[in-house]
């Protein structure tokens, strides 16, 4: 549980009477590079998107790097399929392709004579009810973080995944939750980030009259465990004592996930 | 299975050769002499003790007790200890005798130099070699973290014993892992013995008489792990006369009393020792720090009784506990509790019984309360116990210990309870499990020659897994296929295992000796943690239908030296352990997921583990110490990671040095030092990144292909022994740990340098560059 890696974090923080940070050099050994696709269904216009790129190496920069030349078509589960138009170098997208509660997605793409297919079934849409942002104090230190809040229905798995935007920055941390033990419930999560005053590329905290935005995404259960499992091994700061690939749902040796969501947003200006 | 058959047959075969030693030559009579020894300053019973006469010898048992039969005549009864002057009496044997020996401490003479016959407690002629046993002294004389003595910390400096590294609790013993370690306090199983992430552990050094760590190669009245055994006594109670001792250190304060109830006939002691820096937390007028909670302490109580001749009672319990919380948002506590109940009984001057009763309990809550999220998190594990063991002093060709154990373990793995009903969280109760482990053990220590020793033995176990409970089918990819409803009681599976243990110990000549072992090993408790820093909050599960027990099968050889004579002693060891059913985890698995069906996040393979070990220690004199070298390889093969091929375990360290000395000055000071060098764990690193929703992923390929930076550091301590008076003494201890600073790496992350966006960085996390501390000690 993420409440318990939090407190176990915290616990280091606290202990820690003299402990140092630094860079260091390591030498890496270069590998294949297999292919990352990234494919995105929504319920809402404008938003069908694959990207498709490779891996890079440790020492290559961090810019996006796409594939050209890919074939990419999308499936319903009706039998009609879309092929997908490249936008910019590998972004493929179609303007009009809309996803539906309940229905089953495929994905395929042929690329570098290699061809990966994934499914990903859209469910059902959870309102986001409302999104506020709340002080929280933590030794002394007051930071303004962004809750959201709505009804999980009962008697079913639902996961959700939260993005969250800072005057139109996307916070890079990975907000994904299910309701194991939230059932039926009315759940506020908080969608709680730190900002690391050392390093000049984070995300500030928010402050009076920021604009935050919040996507939230009713996601199935296969993208929730490639996120899940992103999150605890892939991320190069877990805990996790075997780092490991995430567990995607893409069939043919890609990395990356298919994911049909239902997508709501809301706007809100921080007190 | 061939191995099986095979040992019963060598097994039978040295049964029937038994029975015609047994059978005493017609004749010459033979009595028994048998009895205690005891340090004469405290009462204390002196484990381990040396009783010879006559080219015969034995050592006294857990409890202090020995027996010795010979032919009728007199002899000199030769009793020895070390740290304890020897002792030489006449014995006129013509009958059974009963004598209570006791013993004086070593003096020191004007210069300060120590005056101790015994200058090894490594006899040459003891059968039991490869044993390390530390005594109270031993833990004393190695500077420590924080100014606090530690015995597992101490244990870690011998070959063989590897630390988890700085912040983390836990120890490999010859590449196991750190669940595969049985840890005994006064006969009760300790399930973590840690206390703040491992800096501390649960034993208060002040308290601890004798510490004895098997290596694997454990006789057959112990079993349950794969890899070790520390089998920790505690003192009793000094039974001549009251004490009072304590000190305080930059952590922690302690305290320690101890006397007779009737003098010489009972004594009870009980030792408190607790951290005090949340006590300056409290005084601070910012709500945000005052109420923060960061302590442990631990409580040992103790009594025993001298029902008569025959007779001896004990009771101990240990309560131990750590809290930590945040403000109100956050808390987590986690503790042990153990209590004993023994009976010692002789039956007859040969035969002695030790019943034991034993409760133990470990448990772990969390508690969350942050706006309407607030919920608690409890897990336990609970074992009722019941031991019988019986030493058979049969001839002075053969010791027999034979017994029976029964463990009845309870495990709550998890319930989750909303904090309020306003809470946005339900209930949820992780079924309980329960299981039964039985086992019954025969072992003999049989002087075949003069020079040849042959221990034998067999443990044979039978792990019961009970219901209420439901149990799984599951697929390959860990899918549940179908459920199997147990009800209370019903058995759902039983394991019975044999467990066969056989060591040949052969003597050169009067100064070295040569062992060769074999031990078979059962695990049937699981510690399911998979995170870097071994977690309070990791599970202890029992196996299942699912998980099967874990199996070791270990050879071993050894060559034992001592030298210039018996100031220094050599070893060498070499094993080779080869490991069944060993756990590890599917990609991306979820160990703090709350379900009954645990074993869908699971993997099984098999480990392989050799390396040789050398310790050279000089054991006399002003200056003592040891130094000891580990070469050794650990290795995993799981089917569904690293490509179903062999890869490092994270324990695995080729190079392991530990070097430690002690000089005593003179009576008023004695310095110590040690260094330890150990090569870095086994990790994976990534071999690419890419994007994912615009933040950067790392790649990996193979699993634990890579290696940390090598761990080094040096600590320093010095002791100043102030006034001693007659009825008080007191002491500064002094000490620095990882004195020139080495930033030893914790964990190595990878993260979006923070100059450039577009590169990435390698950062390391080193946890303590100098700590220096002092502490005051006193006794009265």
């Amino acid at each position: 549980m993420k409440y318990i890696q939090l407190g176990c974090l915290l616990f280091l923080a606290i202990s820690l009477l003299s402990a140092c940070q630094k860079v260091i050099h390591l030498d890496l050994k270069p590998s294949d590079q297999p292919y990352v696709i990234e494919g995105i269904v929504t319920d809402q216009p404008g938003t069908c998107r694959v990207l498709i790129s490779r891996t890079k190496q440790f020492a290559d920069d961090n810019s996006f790097q796409g594939v050209s030349g890919a074939e990419v078509t999308l499936a319903d589960d009706a039998g009609d399929t879309v092929r997908l138009v490249e936008r910019g170098a590998g972004v493929y997208t179609d303007s009009m392709f809309i996803g539906a509660t309940g229905h089953r997605y495929a994905l395929q793409v042929t690329v570098g004579g290699k061809r990966f297919t994934a499914s990903s079934t859209m469910p059902s849409k959870v309102t986001l009810d409302s999104a506020y942002i709340a002080e929280e104090d933590f030794f002394g230190d007051a930071t303004k973080q962004l809750n959201v809040m709505y009804q999980d229905p009962a008697g079913q798995p639902d996961y959700y995944k939260f993005v969250e935007f800072v005057n139109g920055v996307q916070v890079q941390q990975l907000f994904v939750g299910d309701d194991q033990l939230t059932d039926g419930k009315e759940v506020t999560s908080t969608l709680r980030y730190f900002d690391d005053k050392d390093n000049k590329n984070d995300v500030p905290k928010i402050k009076t009259g920021d604009t935050i935005k919040v996507n939230m995404e009713c996601i199935d259960a296969a993208v929730y465990k490639y996120w899940s499992s992103l999150e605890s091994s892939a991320t190069g700061s877990s805990q996790s004592a075997s780092p490991a690939n995430p567990v995607t749902n893409i069939a043919g040796g890609a990395l990356g996930y298919f994911s049909a969501y239902t997508l709501q947003q809301k706007v809100i200006i921080a007190p | 299975m061939k191995m099986n058959k095979a040992y019963l047959l060598l097994f039978l075969g040295l049964l029937t050769g038994f029975h015609t030693y047994a059978q005493q030559p017609s004749g010459s009579a033979h009595y028994t002499i048998s009895g205690t020894v005891t340090a004469q300053k405290s009462g204390e019973t002196l484990i381990g003790a040396t009783v010879r006469a006559a080219g015969a010898g034995t050592v006294t048992n857990e409890y202090g007790f020995f027996s010795i039969t010979l032919p009728q005549g007199t002899y000199q009864l030769q009793v020895s200890a070390i740290g304890m002057q020897s002792h030489e009496e006449k014995v006129t044997l013509d009958r059974s005798i009963r004598m209570n020996v006791t013993l004086r401490d070593e003096t020191l003479s004007l210069e300060g130099v120590t005056i101790s016959s015994s200058r090894t407690d490594r006899s040459i002629t003891n059968p039991l070699m490869g044993v390390n046993k530390l005594s109270a002294a031993d833990i004393k004389n190695v500077p420590a973290l924080l100014g606090e003595r530690d015995v597992l910390k101490t244990i870690q400096l011998l070959p063989g014993i590897k630390s988890a590294g700085d912040g983390n609790s836990g120890f490999y013993v010859r590449g196991g892992a750190s669940d595969q370690n049985l840890i005994l306090l006064d006969d009760a199983p300790v399930y973590n013995a840690s206390h703040l992430l491992g800096f501390f552990s649960t034993f208060n050094a002040d308290a601890v008489k004798n510490i004895t760590v098997y290596k694997g190669d454990m006789p057959a009245q112990y079993g349950g792990r794969l890899s070790s055994v520390e089998d920790i006594r505690m003192n009793d109670g000094n039974n001549q006369q009251y004490h009072v001792s304590g000190g305080i250190g930059l952590i922690s304060a302690k305290l320690s009393v101890e006397g007779p109830i009737q003098q010489g006939k009972s004594s009870f002691l009980v030792t408190a020792r607790r951290t005090y820096a949340d006590l300056f937390l409290k005084l601070s007028p910012d709500s945000s720090i005052n109420n923060n909670k960061l302590y442990f302490y631990d409580l040992n109580a103790k009594m025993n009784y001298i029902l008569g001749d025959k007779d001896r009672l004990y009771f101990s319990g240990y309560f131990g506990r750590d809290v930590l919380g945040v403000q109100r948002t956050f808390g987590l506590d986690w503790g042990n509790e153990t209590g004993t109940l023994r009976w010692n009984h002789l039956y007859n001057d040969k035969l002695f019984s030790n019943t034991s009763l034993i409760f133990s309990n470990y448990n772990y809550n969390i508690s969350v309360a942050s706006g309407a999220n607030n919920f608690n998190i409890f897990s336990q594990i609970r074992d009722w116990h019941i031991k019988e063991e019986f030493d058979w002093y049969l001839s002075n060709r053969h010791q027999i210990r034979f017994g029976l154990n029964s463990i009845y373990h309870v495990m709550r793995p998890g319930e989750v309870k909303p904090g309020s009903a306003t809470s946005n969280f339900n209930a949820d109760l992780l079924e309980n499990r329960f299981s039964w482990e039985n086992a019954a053990y025969f072992s003999d220590v049989w002087k075949a020659s003069k020079r040849l020793n042959i221990t034998y033995g067999l443990r044979f176990t039978a792990f019961s897994i009970l219901g209420k409970g439901d149990f799984f089918h599951l697929d390959d990819a860990g899918n549940i296929l179908d459920t199997l409803h147990y009800n209370s009681g019903q058995f759902v599976k039983t394991y019975f295992n044999p467990e066969p243990r056989l060591a040949f110990s052969y003597q050169l000549n009067a100064t070295s000796s040569v062992k060769v072992s074999y031990a078979r090993n059962v695990q049937n408790l699981h510690l399911i943690s998979n995170s870097t820093a071994s977690n309070p909050t990791d599970k202890w599960v029992a196996s299942t239908n699912i998980i099967r027990p874990e199996i070791a099968d270990q050879f071993s050889a050894g060559y034992y030296k001592n030298l210039w004579d018996d100031t220094y002693e050599l070893t060498v060891e070499a094993y080779y352990k080869r490991m069944q059913n060993q756990i590890d985890y599917r990609n991306g698995a979820d160990v703090f997921i709350n379900t009954n069906a645990i074993e869908t996040e699971l993997l099984f393979g098999k480990g392989r583990a050799y390396g040789i070990e050398w310790l050279f220690k000089k054991t006399a004199g002003k200056f003592t110490g040891w130094l000891s070298y580990t070469l050794s390889k650990t290795q995993l093969q799981v089917n569904g990671i690293n490509q179903d091929q062999w890869y490092n375990a994270r324990q695995d360290r080729t190079h392991d040095i530990s070097i430690v000395g002690t000089y005593k000055l003179n009576k008023k000071w004695s310095f110590s030092a040690d260094w330890v060098f150990y090569t870095g764990d086994a990790v994976t690193f990534p071999s690419g990144k890419y994007l994912i929703d615009g933040q950067v992923v790392y790649y990996y390929t193979k699993r634990n292909d890579y290696r940390m930076p090598a761990y080094h550091r040096l600590d320093i301590g010095a002791t100043l022994q102030l006034r001693q008076k007659k009825k008080f003494s007191s002491d500064l201890v002094f000490s620095i740990y990882n004195v020139y600073g080495r930033e030893n790496a914790y964990t190595i992350t990878f993260e979006q340098s923070k100059d450039d966006p577009d590169r990435t960085d390698a950062v390391q996390t080193a946890l303590f560059k100098f700590i220096p501390s002092v502490s005051y000690d006193f006794k009265f």
